[in-house]
């Protein structure tokens, strides 16, 4: 009698104990994993967007034009990535948010401005081609907040 | 390019990244402290916390942009010289 109940009170315990590492730590995974995905859905839409502008400027302006749209979405999607990482490694380093992120957006427009080539406005716009991905994500979770 | 217009453009540049620095900085810095302190108070909502406060910084830092393109531009494609 006194056995069975040992068992039970094992059994009735064991759980207890997975249930104070498992739960909690799939509850963390899983909620990095929502952050991931966010950040994975801003650059999906940020290239898809990148893509649309870029074909449209070829056809309405120039290929140079063009491309120097590519160019400054490029920087603007890897600003993004930058900005990411330096939000995930937040509170987890001593790091704060670096300034990194701000020398990469300087040299871009120091280039533009100094390259024959480029030209300031249509990189700049390029690189705010982010913010486009960010603002349409806002819109669709503040329109349909049940969906996330 | 004129000494005068030189020197305004220097000091143009300077007011203009050092004062839209000042807003987003006291904001970032106040957004991040708060998130922390959500993390640290709510471990499981750690991925809704740093999303948000992901979308806040890139607003937030899109403000020292502006001032940093123009300060840029005044520095090495200035329109007056």
């Amino acid at each position: 009698m006194t056995q069975s109940n040992q068992t039970l009170e094992t059994t009735a315990i064991e759980p207890e104990n997975n249930a104070d590492d498992s739960p909690s730590a799939t509850n963390d995974r899983n909620s990095m994993e929502e952050y991931y995905q966010l950040i994975e859905t801003l650059l999906i839409t940020t290239f898809a967007v990148t893509a649309i502008i870029v074909v449209c400027v070829w056809i309405f302006y120039s290929l140079n034009t063009a491309l120097n749209y590519l160019l400054g979405s490029c920087v603007g999607v890897v600003y993004l990535r930058m900005l990411g990482k330096d939000v995930e490694r937040l509170g987890k380093s001593s790091n704060g948010l670096g300034s990194r992120r701000f020398a990469l957006f300087a040299a871009l427009i120091i280039v533009a401005s100094q390259w024959q080539q480029l030209h300031i406005v249509p990189v700049f716009l390029g690189f705010l081609t982010y913010k486009v991905a960010i603002i349409a994500y806002t819109l669709q979770t503040s329109a349909m907040p049940a969906k996330k | 390019m004129d000494t005068i217009v030189a020197s305004a453009s220097v000091i143009a540049a300077a007011l203009a990244v050092g004062l839209a620095a000042i807003g987003p900085g006291i904001g970032q810095g106040n957004a991040s402290g708060q998130a922390v302190a959500g993390i640290a108070r709510q471990p499981e909502a750690e991925g809704k916390i740093r999303g948000t406060l992901l979308l806040t910084l890139a607003f937030m830092e899109s403000l020292t942009i502006y001032g940093l393109v123009i300060s840029l531009v005044l520095l090495f494609a200035n329109p007056f010289s």
